[in-house]
């Protein structure tokens, strides 16, 4: 009897050994500079965060012509703020967002891969990946939204985007109650990469963070 | 047909989602990223880019083509059984090792030598050699990216148009999710421009420009009697290629 889904017991090691052989020889045969990986990482940890999608939809929050903008052109409306250089770089040519309304819930999803708008929430988590999600989320989104913990009333009208073309695209989720007053700072801090995907609701601080 | 191209809608996957909020859950699997991204960042195909990189200029060995295309042509090849066991990022550093070789970039002995090294010893520093015009193009092409848009729209669709999805051979690589093809559909965006794909994907389809569509589609038409209670529309970006006139649209 085969057994198809064995692990060797060395898997982490042995995979990180191999991928570190790999950066050696392109170092070795000038593909890359012993640099380069080190240099891609790092403009994912400074400059393409989920900061910048947050403020974003912070924006968009407070500034109700600017969202209508965001909807209606989201890269012209994305540069007009003042984020890191690069929003309409690798993964963000074509930015898109949908936005959640009173009596509509949006889903972006991606069957075939894992297309993700790396400039606006930096790079994907791995839910957004798995099979089952990319099975699931398709065919039965509000099973899989209670199963995550997003409260839907049956009027709610649940909306999927499958990325499957040349755009990538983002959710804005709607404000959450109990949140006048607060800076364009502190409601950046309420919105999370899950809600800017659709398989969360952003929430006011105290309110829980799903 | 390949259960990749068909794992939107797939049914019996009901086990729990596994909500694993991190982007790289071991520390190997960034380094692969940004390998996979930096190959993206030299690629031979860059020449054709709008922004105009100078990529023969780039003191670089690497002189191949290397895009999402590439990399999802390895994934959608693959046994689905493997597909499911491995980690996304154990998928990525199977598919770039098997590309490096196969180019001649690496040696298939010198690599096993090499891994054995670091696997006998994890910590051994990596060469040091600077070239910083290769970490310079890399940077310059995350910010400017490689836009597929090229020449104004040639739409055969308008919004509120009734389309059917193509069914087209299976092939090597494919942007058409499977659950979509032979289902009726209603335009409901036309973006502007059209768009090429990174390389032709033979009879599927894709590759010289073509106008891009927003395609409503009711989820009955979609899954029948599997579909949800109190189900909402789905929406998929589709290329032209992917599309055929509706029932009453035909002669």
């Amino acid at each position: 009897m085969t057994e198809r889904f064995s692990y060797p017991d060395d898997r982490e090691a042995a995979s990180a050994a191999q991928v570190r052989a790999l950066e050696a020889l392109l170092i070795e045969k000038g593909v890359i500079s012993g640099q380069t990986v080190d240099k891609v990482l790092g403009y994912f940890e400074s400059e393409m965060t989920p900061l910048n999608g947050r403020r974003i939809v912070a924006r968009a929050w407070v500034d109700p012509a600017f969202s209508d903008r965001l909807v209606a052109d989201t890269p012209k409306a994305v540069s007009e703020l003042d984020l890191p250089v690069g929003m309409a770089g690798a993964e963000g040519e074509h930015l898109a967002a949908v936005r959640n309304e009173p009596g509509v819930h949006n889903v972006v999803i991606c069957t075939l891969c894992s297309c993700f708008p790396w400039p606006v929430l930096g790079l994907p988590p791995y839910w957004y990946k798995d099979p089952v999600f990319r099975a699931r989320a398709a065919r039965e989104p509000r099973v899989v939204l209670t199963e995550l913990g997003v409260p839907l009333d049956d009027d709610t009208e649940v909306r999927v985007w499958d990325s499957s073309g040349h755009s990538r695209w983002f959710v804005v989720p709607q404000r959450p109650a109990g949140t006048d007053g607060m800076t364009e700072d502190e409601l950046a801090e309420l919105v999370t990469t899950e809600a800017m995907m659709g398989v969360a609701l952003a929430a006011a601080p105290g309110a829980g963070t799903r | 047909m390949k259960l990749q191209h068909h794992l939107g809608g797939l049914e019996g996957l009901e086990g729990p989602i596994d909500f694993e909020r991190r982007v790289f859950v071991e520390d190997w699997e960034k380094r692969i990223f940004g390998i996979h991204t930096a190959m993206m960042g030299l690629s031979a195909s860059l020449r054709d880019a709008l922004p105009g990189y100078d990529i023969d200029s780039v003191p670089t060995t690497f002189d191949s083509t290397w895009t999402w295309a590439d990399l999802r042509t390895g994934a959608e090849a693959m046994d689905p059984f493997d597909y499911f066991r491995l980690r996304y990022y154990e998928k990525w550093l199977g598919g770039i090792s098997a590309f490096l070789v196969e180019q001649g970039y690496v040696d298939r002995d010198e690599f096993a030598a090499a891994t054995a090294r670091y696997r006998a010893d994890p910590d051994a520093p990596l060469p040091g050699r600077a070239e910083p015009a290769i970490d310079a193009q890399v940077q310059r092409y995350l910010r400017e990216g490689d836009s597929p848009r090229r020449g104004p729209a040639t739409p055969d669709f308008a919004v509120g148009d009734t389309v059917v999805v193509a069914d087209p051979p299976a092939a090597d690589h494919t942007r058409l999710p499977g659950y979509l093809r032979g289902r009726r559909g209603t335009v409901e965006r036309v973006f502007e421009g059209n768009y090429a794909y990174f390389h032709s994907t033979g009879e599927d389809g894709l590759g010289d420009p073509v106008p891009v569509y927003v395609v409503r589609f009711d989820p009955h038409e979609l899954w029948g009697a599997s579909a949800e209670a109190h189900a909402g529309p789905l929406y998929a970006e589709l290329y032209q290629s992917y599309l055929t006139p509706g029932p009453e649209a035909r002669r």
